[in-house]
């Protein structure tokens, strides 16, 4: 490390040419970085999408006459979705500078414009966020004062679960999210125009307690936005197991966006083959992960056989959802295990195409299985015992739309963020060791 | 050539080896190993203080088959792993844990992962010795003192004397074509053993023996009987620290270590709502004269109730109910001051009572007779009184209770 501080003094690392503004560099070897001529498109395309998606869900939400109830339910997936991307990336941007690696320099700056979307993602919790300040109580049963009252379970929680400390906790999260991922994107543009000696250190030491800090915020969240859907279930596994999720999934954006980017004549020689497949191999990495964490929770939640812990995974194994809880089994795991193992086929874009876009869709899956059985959870709760209940799949158009408008607006606010920048961070000390790097 | 420097061997005898080339960089060793890859040798190989990227492309070596090899090895420890619970489980040992059924794929899942990685691993190990042609206790490059460098910063080329393509010159040539810092002859090694010293012999003889030991012993334990008390290898699993039957607990204020029911609540399935059923008796509280409906006088009950009186009740009372039972006999013999001898049960007085109240001293027991309820299910203690009375009738039965076709025979 102290080498690669020390290179950042040598002449070799003098700012990448004609670099008077940050953005339109080639690096050394004749590769386009800059992002001018695409991030302006991307923006207007996608915001437009993402906009006119967001407020056609909003329409069809209250149209509907149900309190809501279909509209939190279904944004709620589709923004757990973008919430993990997003800190999946942060973790990943944290990651790479903890660890100091070399590698992934040239895929870092990706990194870094997608988790930046922090403060955009505090902007789209509002519609998760504005319902329960106005006294509705579609998504979380602990927000309602007269059932908190009624239930002793509920109320023995109420000095955590409550609308104040909650906000409380929203805010605090948001914040530290914006703050760093916005630090690390500002740093590592602030180094493209001008490199200074010895940040790499410096950043090492930054990232190690915000590491400690990613990974408290992101438990919590989930714990918030997500468990505690199921107030009185609880797991001590569940935010590990969001956080699973949001890793692959995260490393299976920066392959797609890297692969998507070269087609448009950017990064062609700077990403080669070797750094896909270590996003290939962390991806593969991570679905075992989740399988992992996933049944782990599973197995002891099984075994014990303790009423309050398993009423959680009854609910999702009624009617049709548990069809869904083999089809993860299966898509989430299985396949892709087998699918993913050989380097091969880490290594063939069309294969790491195909399986990334894959692994996504399950990762939507996997939050709509954690989310949308809530419903049916309640409606057997207030069944009077014996009757049948409609346990097929809550689909709805909303669960479409949704998903349309925040990974639209997602993928405008990382467009965003990269307008005027460079792709790669050109003059991060470590770059010369990425570009070279090989695996085999 | 240089050869003073080396280690003793005489070798002046021995046959050549190779030729070593040394290189003070890894590009220059790269390039040269490109060069002896397409001059076509087939016996070389590099020496390297670390593994160098592009090193097996420039060699020409194909892709190990070590992947493969691993993955069939990894299955087969998974279906290892899910047969030898399945065997163990539900053929070998059946036993409800937790009442889970006998074969719960969710329980094997954690030891098929675990020998699905042991058995990836250990043949990692094993087939990468194996192709790799090791262990290889001595080598002719260990004589070469300059070769000792190679775990430092020496990068050395060895082409050998038997690969095909070896010419004494040609060789030289290509090798002093590629610009090596020193180029040497390397002398076949008469000196040192190839087999393992003896030492490491002795200690995977030892290990192996170590290894037999348990399961020596376990069979041992199987095949043999012994009075000593058993071994407690993990002594606080065999003896847990949990409060046992009528010892005290400080956790409760009152000591009692026994906690009975929740105040207000029964216990699934113990509601026994049915006064006739569960304590024979009738509305009102007088004792019931007649069965209840779930015990029918059907043979198959008869034959439940014989089966059981035979074991519950006629130790004491005797197999025809006379009050002269094994214990008593046993009791009688040793003169024993206090015994109160067992009930005749064919006295009018008992064939009178009510079926109710002999329901209710079986449950609580009567005076000196201890209670069977807790051993004796509901059902079985009707089905007993069932063959208690037909026990009774058969030392007062009356001619009319002999079928008339058969009564022709009695006179
Ligand atoms: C341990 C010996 C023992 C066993 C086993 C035993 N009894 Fe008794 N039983 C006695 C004795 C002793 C008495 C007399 C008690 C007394 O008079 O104090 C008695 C009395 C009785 C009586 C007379 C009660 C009365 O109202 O006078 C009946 C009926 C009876 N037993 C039925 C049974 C039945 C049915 C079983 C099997 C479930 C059974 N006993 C098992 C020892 C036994």
């Amino acid at each position: 490390m102290a080498n690669t501080d020390k290179a950042g003094k040598s002449p070799k690392q003098q700012p990448a040419q004609g670099s008077t503004s940050a953005a339109g560099v080639t690096l050394p070897n004749g590769d386009n970085v800059s992002s001018e001529g695409l991030a302006d498109n991307v923006f207007k395309i996608a915001g437009a999408v993402g906009v006119v998606a967001l407020l056609a869900s909003l329409g069809l939400g209250v149209s509907a006459g149900d309190d809501l109830a279909q509209f939190s339910f279904s944004y709620l997936v589709a923004y757990a979705f973008v919430l993990a991307l997003g800190l999946g990336c942060l973790f990943w941007v944290t990651l790479q500078h903890l660890v100091n690696a070399h590698w992934s320099v040239v895929v870092r700056r990706l990194g870094e414009l997608f988790a930046a979307n922090m403060p955009l993602l505090a902007l789209l919790s509002l519609p998760i966020l504005i319902p329960i300040v106005m006294g509705n109580h579609a998504l979380y049963v602990w927000t309602d004062h007269a059932k908190v009252e009624a239930s002793h379970l509920l109320h023995g929680k109420a000095g955590y679960l409550n609308v104040g400390f909650f906000l409380g906790r929203m805010v605090f999260y948001f914040v530290f999210w914006s703050a760093l991922s916005r630090f690390w994107l500002k740093r590592s543009v602030a180094q493209d125009l001008k490199p200074e000696a010895g940040v790499t250190r410096r950043w090492q030491g930054i990232a190690a307690p915000s590491m400690i800090l990613v990974a408290l915020t992101l438990t919590f969240s989930a714990i918030d936005l997500l468990m505690s859907l199921d107030a009185a279930w609880f797991s001590t596994m569940f935010g590990v197991y969001f956080f699973s999720g949001a890793f692959m999934s995260a490393n299976c954006l920066l392959a797609l966006a890297a692969m998507w980017l070269q087609g448009r004549g950017r990064l062609v020689k700077s990403v080669s083959v070797h750094h896909l497949h270590d996003l290939g191999k962390m991806t593969f990495g991570f679905v075992v992960f989740w399988a992992y964490i996933a049944f782990s929770q599973f197995m002891l939640i099984w075994y014990a056989n303790i009423p309050e812990e398993t009423a959680w995974y009854k609910v999702r194994f009624e009617g049709d959802w548990k069809y869904v809880a083999i089809f993860l089994l299966v898509g989430h795991f299985i396949v892709p295990f087998l699918g993913m193992m050989s380097k091969h086929v880490k290594r063939r874009r069309g294969a790491l195409t195909a399986w990334t876009l894959w692994l996504l869709i399950m990762q939507y899956v996997d939050l709509y299985y954690l989310v949308q059985p809530t419903r049916l959870a309640r409606v057997l709760e207030e069944a009077p015992a014996g009757e049948a209940v409609n346990a097929t799949l809550p689909f709805h158009l909303l669960d479409l739309t949704c998903l349309l408008a925040l990974v639209a607006l997602f993928i405008a606010g990382a467009a965003f963020n990269a307008r005027k920048k460079n792709l790669v961070p050109v003059n991060d000390p470590r770059l010369e060791k990425s570009l070279a790097f090989t695996n085999l | 050539m240089s050869t003073d420097n080396d280690k003793a061997n005489d070798t002046g005898s021995a046959p050549l080896h190779g030729l070593l080339a040394e290189y003070d960089n890894p590009t220059a060793l790269v390039r040269a190993a490109e060069k002896v890859r397409d001059a076509q040798y087939e016996h070389w190989d590099t020496y390297t203080p670390f593994p160098i990227h592009g090193m097996d492309p420039a060699m020409g070596i194909k892709p190990t088959v070590l992947p493969w090899i691993v993955f069939w090895a990894g299955l087969t420890g998974c279906v290892v792993g899910v047969g030898f619970q399945y065997w163990t489980s539900v053929i070998d040992y059946p036993w409800v844990i937790s009442g889970k059924p006998f074969w719960s794929i969710a329980a094997n899942v954690p030891i098929a992962f675990e020998t699905t990685v042991l058995f990836s691993a250990l043949t990692t190990l094993g087939a990468m010795l194996a192709l790799n042609g090791l262990p290889h206790p001595s080598h002719p490059l260990d004589l070469k003192r300059r070769f000792a460098k190679v775990t430092d910063d020496r990068f050395f080329l060895l082409i050998e004397a038997r690969d095909k393509k070896f010419d004494a010159t040609d060789t030289r040539a290509l090798l002093e074509s590629t610009h090596p810092a020193v180029l040497d002859d390397v002398a076949e090694d008469r000196v040192t053993s190839d087999k393992l010293p003896t030492v490491i012999l002795g200690a995977l003889a030892v290990l192996t023996t170590l290894a037999i030991l348990p399961f020596a012993l376990a069979y041992k334990a199987r095949v043999s009987k012994s009075d000593q008390p058993r071994i407690h290898l993990v002594p606080n699993m065999d003896n847990q620290p949990h409060i046992k039957a009528q010892q005290e607990s400080p956790i409760f204020a009152d000591l009692r270590g026994m906690r009975g029911d929740v105040p207000g609540t029964v216990a699934q399935g113990n509601l026994q709502e049915d006064d006739h059923l569960y304590r024979g008796k009738l509305e009102g509280g007088a004792w019931a004269r007649t069965f209840p409906k779930e015990i029918a006088p059907s043979e198959q009950n008869m034959k439940r109730g014989e089966r059981e009186f035979g074991i519950f009740c006629a130790p004491c009372h005797g197999l025809s109910g006379h009050g002269d039972g094994m214990i008593h006999e046993r009791a009688a013999a040793l003169g024993q001051g206090t015994w109160v001898q067992p009930t005749n049960l064919h006295q009018d007085y008992l064939r009178q009572q009510p079926v109710g109240e002999l329901y209710n001293s079986i449950t609580h027991g009567v005076r000196n007779m201890p209670g069977y309820g807790h051993q004796v299910s509901v059902e079985d203690r009707w089905n007993i009184i069932l063959y208690m009375r037909a026990l009774q009738r058969s030392t007062a039965a009356a001619p009319t209770d002999v079928p008339e076709s058969e009564r022709g025979a009695l006179k």
